[in-house]
């Protein structure tokens, strides 16, 4: 854990990633954090405790459902989906980062003309 | 959203179970973990101990999880609970008292609700009850509000009435069966034949009557009500097609009644209108009149869409034209001016429950205020105790909110237990209030502490809570933030709270002054009831009732015989000193209800018209009672059916000839049966023959000798111990008729007090219980508030002793508070107590509900038990020690 620098992510930003991932199909709650972090390539290291506290409120917005499966290795695993109403805040909140990421890379370079 | 609701809700109710869903589900991603080190290279202990270090502790994931899932709110009322508990296990003297005080008021009043819910509330037990209605006669003129309705009106009903549909007839009757060698006297409901198919009810066993049972002439059937079936022949089903023997003649049994309440009263057996021998002898003889055989009760079922207002409209011309249509059967009682009505049968039940059920549910009501105000108090004070932990735990980061909401949490805790130990008390009294409304009315067999009974409990206990909770979470909710930087012990705002404290003792004082008065003022009147003479012999004279036997005393000159050897028998027997027959057994609260009365030859112009009450005696009647015979003779042999009327009238009676000598005088007196002119042989002074509250009112007797069976009650006097009169009076009936039941043995001072005193005394008991438990419980809050401020003030009066007030003057302060506590609570009182006396002013004798001297007593019992409360703590005051009380903060 010392090695990776450790990455926090802005509050919302996990929600996103969380939309994000469910999009590419159900997944349970250590899945999600192994392929974020596969995806990010060891970068964006998910807390547990940000995590599960994450799935549940977005499973109370109704934007994620949850059900019980079957893992890969035979395990009893609580799956979550996107539901139709988290794929529309998917799009909402991949707008909403895009204007965010492209104005502030705007005012970095604003500030490096400067210099 | 509704998705989101009822998600909610299933983790509210099943906050245990997603606890353990969240735990499984943190499991199997710690699993998860463990095996990628594993694969990744670690040993399964280090892959263990490094997955379980950097998930950073499950529980504390597990409460973010909760706090995002709205669990907080039941855990936190759990958690509130259990430190409730905790809490008021640490003062068992305040949870015992608060407890006991609720439960006295939550029982008292689940109690009387049982009542009014089984009396006043619920549905009759019968199909459609409200749909059930009564048809009444009354008799205006001579004051009888229910003069029966005869068969052949009963008949006209039945075929002119379009509102009413199902019309039945009801009359009860006593009647002597023999079933298995000993004479058994049941009571008899006599009705028609789809009496029970109109109410509903269905035989547990057999048959219901059938038309043709109703037919004059029909073989004579029985139906059993299911206690008597038990009783009698221990629930044995082969009881249908038994032949029982009844007024000699054999009854075939049809069928028997489910366990049920019955009405309009509960009856041993019924038979058909065709199997009571008096109904069918007065069918049988039309000629007999109109209105004969005018005793039914008639009972029908509203027709769809109509109301008992409309029926009543609709009997009214029926009842005039029975005088129109039958001039002959109505010429010598058409002044009677006869009426009719249509009242809802539940209505009529209960019309004589419901004032004493007003009483009750009044002074309930008060002592459930009191316990509140009581409660309030004792919580009020242990708040300000606690100031110091309240501020405490504000300060440790507890919210004002959640603090307020913990105060709440004991309270409904405290007002829980009062209510669960309250609905056994109320269980526990049921018995006794039950026997005391079933005075008033037959309507008591549906009174049981039902699911209905435990919600009113369960909501006059959260009531109470909140009520009782608020006050004391109202003051804590202001003084924490202040609490903590005084000190605690005393937070800021003392004197405000002082007199929220003081004011809910003087509105107990206030309404127990009430309830105490109230109280009062019943137990003189039944002082009053008890002690007012009545103008007779009560403990030295027997009674009792002898129905003669119709079938061996069928004629007038059987019953003359009969009523002759019973007295003769009595008289010569020792230790008789006089003995009479009469249908007036004083104190038996038999009102025979009054007639019009014309005088002869003693017209005074005014057109006024005289009523006097109809009663039978025999001779020696007056003599037996004790009740002097101020002019005139008594009744004598001589007065036989052939000879002229004669009549002993009182006093009252007399005064109506305006001052002349009644003796010899005539008057004559219209009844159902026609005029009678009677000749005054006797006048006998006044006496209270039916009530001991009676007012003095015209009466005459007609000798029993001229009116043969009209006398069914025996009289015997003796010198002697009354009991030793009963085998003398069997003796003498059953030397006469050995058919003749001889029953109701008692003498008039137990008459008296069984039908008379009883109700009076009851409500006076019950509410000198209730006002009793008001007036402790409020002394209880005098004591508890003056003992507070004496703690309060410890430093002050230390600080007074050191600085040379004398002892006297502390206690002399104390007491004061006392005093000044009781003045302005009973001052408040007085109103209370005028208005309370409203209530129960139809139940006072001999006394008004502006009596002074029940107020004055009162109000010194007040005075004197605050200053006893008052003087525990204000001796505590004289005993503090100046130097301690300086040192104490």
């Amino acid at each position: 854990m010392a090695r990776t620098p450790r990455t926090d992510l802005l509050q919302g930003t996990l929600d996103l990633l969380i939309l994000k991932t469910l999009a590419l199909g159900p997944q349970h709650g250590w899945g999600i954090s192994q392929r974020i972090l596969q995806i990010s390539e060891d970068v964006l290291r998910v807390n547990q405790g940000s995590l599960y506290p994450a799935l549940h409120r977005l499973e109370e917005q109704g934007w994620i459902a949850a059900e019980w499966g079957v893992s890969d290795n035979n395990r009893e695993a609580k799956f979550y989906r996107l539901t139709r109403a988290g794929q529309r805040q998917l799009h909402v909140e991949t707008q909403q980062w895009a204007r965010i990421t492209s104005a502030v890379a705007r005012v970095l370079d604003a500030e490096f003309q400067e210099e | 959203m509704l998705g989101r609701i009822i998600r909610r809700l299933r983790t509210l109710a099943g906050a245990g179970r997603v606890d353990e869903e969240i735990a499984r589900e943190l499991d199997f991603h710690v699993r998860m973990e463990i095996e990628r080190r594993e694969r990744a290279g670690m040993t399964p202990a280090d892959a263990r101990r490094t997955a379980l270090r950097d998930f950073g502790g499950v529980g504390r994931v597990r409460e973010e999880i909760r706090d995002t899932r709205g669990m907080t709110f039941l855990d936190s009322v759990r958690q509130d609970v259990r430190f409730g508990a905790r809490t008021l296990r640490l003062s068992p003297g305040y949870t015992s008292a608060a407890v006991l005080i609720l439960a006295l008021g939550i029982g008292a009043n689940t109690a009387i609700f049982s009542v009014v819910n089984g009396v006043l509330l619920e549905p009759l037990p019968f199909r459609s009850g409200e749909e059930l209605v009564l048809v009444q006669h009354s008799a205006l003129k001579s004051n009888r509000p229910n003069a029966g309705v005869s068969i052949q009106e009963f008949g006209d009903y039945r075929a002119r009435l379009q509102s009413i549909r199902d019309l039945v007839e009801y009359h009860s009757m006593s009647f002597t069966l023999l079933s298995q060698g000993e004479p058994d006297r049941v009571d008899t409901g006599v009705v028609s034949a789809n009496f029970f198919d109109m109410l509903g009810i269905r035989p547990a066993v057999g048959r219901s009557f059938i038309d043709a049972d109703d037919d004059l002439g029909a073989e004579p059937v029985l139906i059993l009500s299911h206690a008597y079936w038990q009783q009698k022949f221990g629930g044995d089903p082969a009881i249908v097609g038994r032949a029982l023997e009844m007024n000699d003649k054999l009854h075939t049994v049809v069928g028997v009644l489910p366990a049920f309440p019955q009405y309009p009263r509960e009856n041993d057996v019924y038979m058909p209108t065709s199997a009571c021998p008096f109904r069918a002898s007065a069918e049988a003889e039309p000629q007999q009149g109109h209105r004969s055989f005018a005793g039914l009760r008639v009972f029908g079922r509203l027709a769809p869409g109509a109301s008992a207002e409309r029926a009543s409209a609709e009997v009214a011309p029926v009842v005039r034209s029975f005088e129109a249509d039958h001039p002959q059967a109505h010429e010598r009682t058409r002044s009677l001016g006869f009426a009719g009505e249509v009242v809802p049968l539940g209505e009529q039940l209960v019309t004589g429950a419901r004032s004493a059920l007003f009483v009750l549910v009044a002074v309930t009501l008060l002592v459930l205020v009191i316990a509140c105000a009581n409660v309030a108090n004792l919580s009020l004070a242990r708040t300000i105790r606690r100031g110091r932990e309240l501020a405490l735990r504000t300060a440790l980061g507890a919210s004002r909110t959640r603090l307020v909401r913990q105060l709440l949490t004991e309270s409904m805790m405290l007002a829980a237990a009062g209510g669960a130990l309250g609905v056994a008390l109320a269980w526990l009294s049921l018995d006794l209030l039950v026997g005391f409304v079933s005075r008033f009315t037959p309507r008591t067999g549906q009174v049981d502490i039902d699911f209905g009974v435990l919600v009113f409990a369960a909501t006059a206990s959260l009531a109470t809570g909140v009520v009782f909770g608020v006050a004391p979470a109202l003051v804590a909710r202001r003084d924490l933030t202040r609490g903590i930087r005084d000190g605690g012990g005393q937070p800021g705002g003392v004197s405000a709270k002082h007199r929220v404290r003081s004011g809910l003792v003087v509105a107990q004082i206030a309404v127990s002054f009430a309830l105490v008065v109230g109280a009062a003022l019943l137990l003189e009147s039944f002082y009053h009831r008890v002690t007012t003479p009545l103008g007779f012999e009560t403990e030295k004279v027997m009674t009792a009732a002898v129905f003669g036997n119709f079938t061996t005393q069928a004629t007038p000159a059987d019953s003359q015989r009969f009523e002759s050897q019973v007295l003769a028998a009595l008289r010569s027997s020792p230790g008789v000193r006089a003995a009479a027959l009469t249908n007036a057994v004083p104190q038996s609260a038999i009102v025979p209800g009054n007639l019009p009365v014309r005088l002869e030859g003693f017209d005074d112009g005014s057109g006024r018209e005289y009523q006097a009450d109809r009663n039978v005696a025999s001779d020696q009647y007056f003599e037996t009672l004790g009740v002097p015979l101020l002019a005139g003779r008594d009744f004598r042999p001589g007065d036989t059916p052939e000879a002229p009327p004669v009549a002993i009238i009182n006093q009252s009676m007399a005064k109506l000839w305006n001052g002349a000598d009644p003796i010899g005088r005539r008057f004559t007196v219209t009844d159902f049966d026609g005029e009678r002119t009677f000749t005054v042989v006797g006048v006998a002074a006044d006496y209270r023959l039916y009530n001991v509250d009676q007012e003095m009112i015209a009466q005459y007797y007609r000798a029993v000798s001229q009116a043969p069976g009209a006398g069914s009650r025996v009289l015997a006097r003796t010198d002697g111990d009354p009991l030793d009169l009963m085998p003398i009076i069997k003796a003498a009936v059953h030397g006469a008729d050995p058919k003749t039941p001889v029953e109701e043995l008692a003498t008039i001072a137990q008459v008296r007090g069984s039908a008379l005193l009883a109700t009076p005394g009851l409500t006076a008991a019950l509410l000198g219980v209730f006002a009793l438990v008001a007036l402790v419980i409020t002394l209880a809050g005098i004591g508890g508030v003056i003992g507070t401020t004496v703690s309060q003030r410890t430093r002050e009066f230390g600080l007074r002793m050191a600085l040379g007030a004398s002892r006297g003057a502390v206690l002399r302060q104390v007491l004061r508070q006392g005093i000044v506590l009781v003045a302005v609570g009973v001052s408040l009182g007085l109103a209370a107590a005028l208005a309370f006396g409203q209530v129960i002013a139809g139940q006072l004798f001999g006394t008004t509900v502006t009596d002074p001297s029940a107020y004055l007593s009162v109000a010194l019992i007040f005075l004197g038990a605050a200053l006893l409360a008052a003087l525990g703590p204000a001796r505590r005051a004289t005993a503090i020690d100046p130097l301690m009380a300086l040192k104490v903060e």
